[in-house]
């Protein structure tokens, strides 16, 4: 992305168009480092956002950023580097995310610290701000969200909590842009040193806790003589911190101090790295047994006292109850389900009519023009029969199917999800289902990353990260598949409008065929249940973990930064997996319709073989061999499926061999699939088992980098399959024996 | 969660007349006294505001018990077995909610 310097629209200051310029990317060089930190939902990511000019997306529910952005600008002649790290409450490194923050808070070796913090509930944040002053002193405070404060009927002290704390406080409104300026100029003093902080030091402890540390901190500064706080760091090693012990061990902590020389220090000998460690188990029989306790509850105290002291009170409180009316309907025991049902079923309405039209255009743009011009093309240029066909018929349409199905819904579904979650609702339909999710062992913010699935199971995997604890995150990675996804809907919406809407009286043939496809994705919302139950008594046996979950203020989503994120973001992203996995599928859906063997395709003999298997379950071959190279992408099981059953039943139509094609009407559809042989009962386990089968390699791939687990990948993969074969297989015995 | 386990957790302070906040009306404000849970669960509530000393008020309850509780100015929906482990003291004698 481009820098962009003094953007009029944007609602900056004369000073700040002369003095900011965004750069956009991480760059490789720079003058000084910037960090964000901050609890969850407080801003952080659109304070990154305003000095960096990136779009990087902000939901509106607490754990968005999971991994650290980076992004740069410049001030005052400087190149700054700005990471912006995970939302956390605190630096204990409980979860992955505080691990990840506070590995760079100490490591990573800021030259400034920026804590944003949430004006509205001061004393919670500033329990953070108090936990990074222990690790760094050149820290700058931005107080965000002065405006809802001050709508919450809460008014702060800003001179005074500088004071109270020693290090500058900004405060400001992030999204209106207001205190940015000073801000930056706060930072930049910072961090040349112009301004020299004085920070707050918690009181000390009781004396057998100060006498411990006092026997500690000369150990720590002779094996580590160049760390700046040892009495953190002898701190941190009487409570048996696992990630500064282990930084103890390896050396790493001397690299800490390291200055911008470029003199590197050597590690302390490994004798005096353990002596440090020993010294510190030693002494922590010396502690009282609940010394834990009492450190934690030491910084909430003061955290606690500082608040105190610089929030006046007794200012009306306006606010709040449009958002108390709001919930009691969203999460009312009464309304609240219904209402999300009407909610859900508006978007993928909205999804589903709304993707036709340009679906419909994109393929007559790219299989219709482009297909027929490129192959005359080809054959002018006089290209070898053999590789036009691998190129053209095979991995251009395979592509261009799966761009022309798959890019307009997407790019639906995603920004009106996004709008719900910069809205606020997603965390109360995870409070709605929680207790589902309870009884079935998993947790309630599976319900986000489950929706989340509908729109494509790869987005939804990747979303279980907001998920912390790691029995649970598992959970629902391995279920997510079974959210029926964007891909899969055409493929139900088509047979059950040809096979079963058909039952049906003709003016209620459509109301039937959608009553059927809602009815596959409730069953898999079921499946999803009895998965996560089976697998919460099982292999992912488990505590519950204690649930707690933030239900933010509602928030006006902002339309037009939402449609460009979650386009770049979510859509793209997707979109381009899938093209690169529909790239092979094409190849091989091609040659092995080509390649012949005793005079036959490779796709007669493997429709034959899988045959058997396929009666038995209720389908046939062909729809096996489908399944199979379809596994890049579900977009294509349909075009897959109508191209061999024309190859492989020797019928007339069809666009030549390996050349996969939609026919022109439900009509000629019908008479192809009937032609294969196919009955209602096809039909049926069909749409079983479009919804029960392994997930598409997009979403395996994803699988594998999110949990790096083969075990778990394979698990995610083989599980769904499993259950769809069983169902299919009692499904076509039951149909069987009641039909005879 | 082992059903035994939790009896005894449950039992011992009610025997000392201890309340929880589960066992408290909506919209009446009570104090938090202690959270008697283990550290590692009681991190994230303590991180979220959910402190000794703070006032706590369940605003409002899902079908199956588990409230939402107003805490240091924003909403933490909690589950039920988790409000039934924060022992909490009121502020006035309990008002009459009809």
């Amino acid at each position: 992305m481009s820098s962009i310097v003094g953007d009029p629209c944007l609602s900056c200051s004369q000073h700040r168009a002369q003095s900011l310029v965004r750069l956009g990317l991480s760059p490789d060089r720079w003058d000084y480092l910037v960090a964000l930190a901050g609890n969850p939902n407080t801003g952080k990511s659109t304070v990154f956002n305003e000095l960096t000019g990136l779009r990087q997306h902000t939901g509106n529910w607490p754990g968005k950023t999971v991994v650290r952005a980076e992004g740069a600008f410049g001030h005052e002649g400087q190149r700054v580097k700005v990471v912006d790290l995970p939302g956390t409450y605190s630096l204990q490194a409980g979860s992955m995310d505080e691990e990840v923050a506070r590995d760079f808070v100490l490591f990573g070796r800021p030259d400034v610290t920026v804590v944003v913090v949430d004006a509205t509930r001061l004393e919670r944040n500033l329990n953070l701000v108090l936990q990074i002053l222990e690790i760094t002193d050149r820290v700058v405070v931005f107080l965000n969200l002065m405006d809802e404060a001050r709508r919450h009927g809460i008014a702060l002290d800003v001179p005074k909590l500088e004071r109270e704390l020693g290090i500058p406080v900004v405060p400001g409104v992030a999204r209106e842009g207001i205190g940015v300026d000073d801000l930056l100029v706060a930072v930049n003093e910072v961090a040349t040193g112009v301004r020299k902080t004085a920070p707050f030091q918690l009181d000390r402890y009781v004396d057998e806790i100060e006498d411990a540390i006092g026997d500690l901190v000369p150990v720590v500064e002779e094996v580590y003589p160049e760390v700046p706080n040892a009495r953190w760091v002898a701190l941190r090693l009487l409570n048996a911190d696992e990630a500064v012990q282990e930084a103890v061990l390896s050396g790493e902590l001397g690299q800490l101090s390291r200055d911008d020389s470029g003199e590197v220090h050597e590690p302390p000998i490994v004798s005096a790295r353990e002596k440090l460690l020993s010294a510190s188990v030693r002494l922590r029989w010396k502690l009282p047994s609940d010394f834990h306790d009492i450190v934690t509850q030491h910084t909430y105290d003061e955290a606690g006292k500082v608040a105190g002291r610089v929030q006046m009170h007794g200012i009306k409180k306006v606010g709040f109850t449009f958002d108390r009316k709001l919930d009691s309907l969203l999460t009312s025991p009464v309304f609240g389900f219904p209402l999300m049902l009407l909610i859900l079923a508006v978007v993928f309405w909205l999804t589903i009519e709304g993707a036709n039209v340009p679906s419909a255009m994109l393929a007559t743009l790219l299989i219709d023009t482009v297909h027929p011009w490129l192959k005359g093309l080809s054959s002018l240029i006089g290209i070898w029969g053999w590789l036009d066909g691998l190129l053209l018929d095979g991995v251009y349409l395979a592509t261009a199917w799966v761009v022309s199905v798959m890019l307009p819904p997407m790019a639906i579904f995603f920004p009106v999800f996004t709008l719900l979650e910069d809205f606020g609702y997603l965390p109360r339909v995870a409070f709605n289902l929680d207790s589902l999710f309870r009884a079935a062992g998993a947790h309630g913010k599976q319900a986000l990353t489950m929706c989340m699935g509908f729109g494509c199971n790869a987005a939804g995997v990747v979303a279980t990260r907001v998920i912390d604890s790691p029995r649970e995150r598992l959970i629902a990675i391995i279920t997510n598949n079974f959210s029926l996804c964007n891909g899969r809907w055409p493929t139900q919406i088509l047979i059950a409008t040809i096979f079963i809407g058909a039952l049906a009286p003709a003016n209620f043939g459509g109301l039937v065929s959608a009553a059927s496809v809602v009815g596959i994705a409730l069953l898999g919302i079921v499946m999803m249940f009895v998965a996560s139950w089976l697998l919460s008594r099982t292999v992912l046996r488990g505590e519950a973990t204690s649930f707690s979950l933030e239900l933010p203020p509602y928030r006006p989503p902002r339309v037009l930064q939402t449609l460009y994120t979650s386009i770049i973001d979510r859509t793209l992203i997707v979109l381009w997996r899938a093209v690169i996995f529909a790239v092979p599928a094409g190849a091989v859906i091609w040659l092995m319709s080509n390649l012949t063997l005793s005079g036959e395709s490779m796709a007669y003999h493997l429709v034959e073989w899988l045959n058997p298997i396929g009666l038995l379950l209720g389908l046939n071959g062909v729809i096996l061999l489908a399944y199979v190279v379809a596994i890049p992408a579900n977009e294509i099981v349909i075009p897959t499926v109508l191209m061999l059953t024309v190859l492989t039943g020797g019928l007339v139509g069809g666009a030549g061999p390996g050349v996969m094609f939609e026919a022109d009407s439900l009509g000629a559809t019908e008479a192809l699939l009937r032609g294969g042989g196919w009955t209602l009962l096809t039909a049926v386990n069909l749409m079983l088992f479009s919804l029960l089968h392994n997930p598409c390699s997009t979403t395996i791939y994803t699988i594998y980098k999110e949990t790096r687990s083969a075990k778990w990948t394979a698990l995610a993969t083989v599980l769904p399959l499993v259950m769809g074969v069983t169902v299919c297989f009692l499904v076509a015995q039951v149909w069987r024996i009641v039909a005879a | 969660m082992d059903t035994s386990e939790q009896s005894v957790e449950s039992l011992a302070p009610l025997e000392s007349g201890d309340l929880r906040l589960g066992d408290i009306p909506l919209q009446q404000t009570v104090e938090l006294v202690n959270i008697d849970l283990p550290e590692d669960q009681a991190e994230p509530l303590l991180e979220r505001g959910v402190l000794p000393g703070c006032q706590i008020c369940p605003v409002r309850s899902s079908p199956s018990g588990d409230p939402i509780i107003s805490v240091d100015g924003s909403l933490l929906a909690l589950r039920r077995e988790t409000a039934d482990c924060l022992c909490v003291r009121l502020l006035t004698a309990l008002q009459d909610v009809s």
